[in-house]
């Protein structure tokens, strides 16, 4: 399916559910408690990109509000969003966001806006303890403006799904390291993209199947127990005991970056020459790995039965306004928050571990969070050897000719090394 | 006319070198003993002061480039290692001018021994302060003060609050400073003292002819930004609020021939702050009030000064919505008289300036007084189109004839 297609698709799959009844409220920002609205009975849906979006932000928004925002305010001024029931936008994230959803306010006045305020601090108690205090306030908010309450049974049953979700995506992530030619990069975020549209059991289901087949592979192939190292490293951000591939594919480069579409990304690379996106070992960016490697959301299941003796101890659970604000503050650190040195060392540490040739480091125009952080990344990857490459990407692929040219041109060079 | 003529310059500014020059030099003296910080316009100083910590503004030095008409070529210093130019420009110039402080005014900041954001004016200041901390080795403090969406909660007021505790540990682990009750409660008087006499000036300026312009009030808030919480800061202030009372007194406008009145929106163009407004003073145009300046204008409460500062820097005027600074035109224009606005589009400040298209149609339609957006950057002179800008300028000036 082409990227076009993808959207398109996704597209009808939210007009579909809307007719069917449910409302569905789009989300900006990739580490949104989904199951927490899904728990209020709505559908969360992570609110993309489209390339194919003609301008519309012009009368609101300057031109230097940054690519990202600028294409999703145009397709809602264009009326392309309309099987939304409503907007959920992140606070203090960065200034192109905050800004955006006060203009938005104003020139929808008919949308149903949410908002959630973030930490700007990497992980404390107090942190998360003032996040939870944000998703109780969201959560009354959903009851007062949807008419929607919160329901325990549905909370579990949401986070088992987003759990479930988040475990076989994390070994679909790891083991592609291993065995590129097990899933394609395409195929990985096209399953991401169908969750993150529509998150639902049988999307998992789908997923699960995935897993159960590409665990097969890579255990007939020797590569299961590193794949599933290097998943638990992943999510824990430490990869001392990780395993290094063998170059079976050369060259391979990891792709880093904010809100970049990854599936952008994989349609970029497989329109090269003699090129197909095995080449892509990793993405470290915003709606593909970061969404991904968020820990579990320790919600006791409603219907928890009698435990069997000798059963293992159940993990110790605190409130579920709490454990969904913990789990998001433990997903990998956004270029939005502080912790530029241990996202740099990461880098580092992740380059020289899986054994690729190079990085390419994206950025959208006028994004602050991927221009700021750009250069400490190349910074990274020149200390640990690994040759980088500034990719600026907007939603658009204005300029899709020169960035195929450069990124062929790069890889021509690492592959020659 | 000539320019002079146009424009009454303050006698009470001659006192500003001297006020820079003692900040320079207690910045460097701190330097040299290792504990000078360097922190973001809206980080409550008053914790660092009260810890005998020194501090200058980046910020500040980034206006300093600006005037020197140098912003280009510091900026492209950062621009070289890889920082785009679609960044903050004072981010730009703090950058560059650690990468070539021989070519920068000043010889640049001294070298910082710790770094203190707070990201109540916008968010890029953290990923400023960490690019710094890269090149510096000074390690960042980050006070978290997420934006307000509403009015300030009570789970907002004590997460600041424990950031506060925080910074207070930051600084004692990493610059061996102490901090006394007595000490803060000392610093936070002179503090508000400070930011009542300035408030008390910023007020005057509803007589008419307003005794201060523009250009007066972002330079005479320099002080105010950098040295609250120093006795010498409130003697400058107690000055300029003498002379502005006196000009109010016997009708002594900052510009000769006052026929206009208009607020500005924005940090200022600093290459061409002189340029500027004493050509708008020439046409007879006035700028009683802007929403730059009137930004300091929270007095830490003495009796209870941690919860205050939380409650205090987290109101800051950037660190809420539109509809807040959408408000605050409105009672300017309205308190002040004014007859239209002027918003200068700052394209490397996203957090002031996205939403100002929105602001205008608002503030219009509140006030009934017409507005115009201008475009340009602090620092940058190269996103500055002098001529497009004259253009919107008159078309604005042409509606009060
Ligand atoms: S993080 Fe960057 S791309 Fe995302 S909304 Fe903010 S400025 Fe735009
Ligand atoms: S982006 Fe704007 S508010 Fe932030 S430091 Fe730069 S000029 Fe100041």
């Amino acid at each position: 399916m082409s990227y076009g297609e993808i959207i398109e698709n996704s597209a009808q799959r939210l007009q579909d559910l809307t007719r069917k009844g449910s409302m569905v409220v789009g989300y900006l920002y990739p580490h949104t408690p989904i199951e927490l609205l899904m728990a209020h009975g709505l559908t969360p849906s992570l609110i993309r990109v489209n390339p194919s979006v003609v301008a519309g932000f012009e009368d609101s928004l300057q031109t230097f509000s940054c690519a990202f925002t600028r294409n999703i305010f145009s397709q809602r001024a264009n009326g392309n969003l309309l099987s939304l029931s409503g907007v959920l936008f992140p606070g203090n994230t960065c200034d192109a966001l905050q800004n955006v959803a006060d203009v938005w306010r104003f020139r929808f006045p008919g949308d149903k806006i949410l908002r959630v305020t973030y930490p700007a601090t990497a992980l404390t108690e107090h942190a998360v303890d003032f996040l939870a205090n944000e998703f109780r306030f969201l959560s009354d908010n959903i009851a007062k403006m949807f008419d929607r309450q919160i329901s325990a049974t549905e909370l579990a049953d949401a986070a088992s799904i987003v759990n479930d979700f988040r475990e076989a995506m994390q070994f679909l992530y790891a083991a592609r390291v291993y065995d590129s030619n097990a899933i394609t990069y395409s195929e990985l975020v096209s399953l991401l993209r169908k969750f993150l549209t529509a998150p639902d059991r049988s999307v998992v289901d789908e997923i699960a199947e995935r897993f159960r087949e590409i665990r097969q592979v890579l255990e007939k192939n020797g590569h299961l127990n590193s794949a599933d190292i290097l998943k638990d490293g992943l999510l824990i951000g430490n990869l001392e005991k990780v395993v290094t591939p063998p170059s079976n594919e050369f060259p391979r480069i990891v792709v880093v970056g904010g809100m970049v579409e990854p599936q952008a990304i994989a349609s970029i690379v497989n329109n090269l020459d003699g090129v197909s996106d095995n080449i892509i070992a990793l993405d470290l960016l915003s709606f593909g790995f970061k969404t991904v490697f968020t820990p579990k959301t320790l919600i006791p299941p409603a219907n928890k039965g009698t435990k069997p003796i000798g059963a293992a101890p159940e993990p110790s659970y605190e409130g579920p306004f709490k454990a969904m604000a913990r789990a998001v503050l433990q997903a990998p650190l956004e270029p939005t928050q502080e912790g530029l040195t241990t996202r740099t060392e990461f880098l580092k540490q992740l380059l020289t571990k899986i054994g690729v040739q190079g990085l390419v480091v994206c950025e959208q125009s006028f994004c602050d969070p991927d221009e700021f952080e750009a250069p400490s990344l190349e910074k990274a990857a020149e200390k640990a050897g690994i040759p980088s490459l500034r990719f600026p990407i907007d939603p658009e692929l204005s300029d899709r000719g020169r960035l195929e040219g450069r990124l062929q041109t790069f890889l021509e060079t690492i592959g020659e090394v | 006319m000539t320019e002079e003529k146009a424009y009454r310059r303050l006698e009470s500014s001659k006192e500003l070198q001297q006020i820079s020059f003692q900040h320079m030099l207690e910045g460097h003296h701190a330097s040299e003993e290792g504990r000078l910080a360097w922190v973001t316009s809206g980080f409550p100083v008053e914790i660092p002061v009260a810890m005998d910590v020194g501090v200058v503004y980046p910020e500040q030095y980034g206006a300093v480039v600006g005037a020197n008409k140098v912003g280009p070529m510091v900026c492209g210093f950062a621009e070289d290692i890889g920082y785009s130019s679609e960044l903050c420009s004072y981010a730009r110039a703090s950058i560059g001018s650690i990468l070539k402080p021989s070519e920068s005014p000043l010889e640049g900041l001294p070298k910082p021994q710790a770094l203190l954001a707070c990201n109540n004016i916008c968010g890029s200041v953290l990923k400023w302060y960490d690019a710094v901390s890269e090149l510096t080795e000074a390690p960042v403090f980050l006070l978290d003060t997420p934006a307000l969406d509403v009015e300030q909660q009570p789970h907002h007021i004590e997460y600041v609050r424990h950031g506060i505790d925080n910074l207070i540990e930051f600084l004692s682990t990493t610059l061996g400073s102490t901090l006394t009750d007595e000490r803060l409660i000392e610093t936070a008087k002179l503090s508000s003292e400070a930011i009542t006499l300035w408030q008390k000036s910023l007020k005057a300026c509803k007589a008419k002819p307003t005794p201060l312009n523009c250009a007066d009030r972002f330079l005479t808030m320099a002080p105010v930004v950098s040295s609250r919480g120093k006795q010498y800061c409130v003697d400058f202030y107690k000055t300029l609020y003498e002379e502005v009372e006196s000009r109010v007194k016997e009708g002594i406008g900052a510009i000769r021939d006052e026929k206009v009145r208009l607020l500005w929106d924005n940090i200022p163009p600093w290459f061409q702050i002189f340029r500027f407004f004493n050509g708008m003073a020439q046409r007879g145009v006035a700028f009683p009030a802007d929403t730059y300046t009137h930004a300091w204008s929270g007095a830490v409460e003495a009796d209870d000064p941690y919860t205050s500062v939380a409650t205090v820097y987290s109101n800051s005027y950037l660190n809420k919505g539109l509809e807040a600074k959408a408000d605050k035109m409105e009672h300017l224009i309205k308190d002040y008289d004014l007859d239209g606005f002027i918003m200068f589009s700052v394209r490397s400040c996203k957090r002031y300036s996205l939403g100002q298209m929105v602001t205008r149609e608002i503030v219009t339609e509140r006030t009934g007084v017409p507005g115009t957006i201008i475009e340009g950057d602090m620092v940058d002179s190269r996103l500055f189109n002098e001529a497009q800008i004259g253009t919107r300028v008159d078309a604005l000036l042409e509606m009060f004839v």
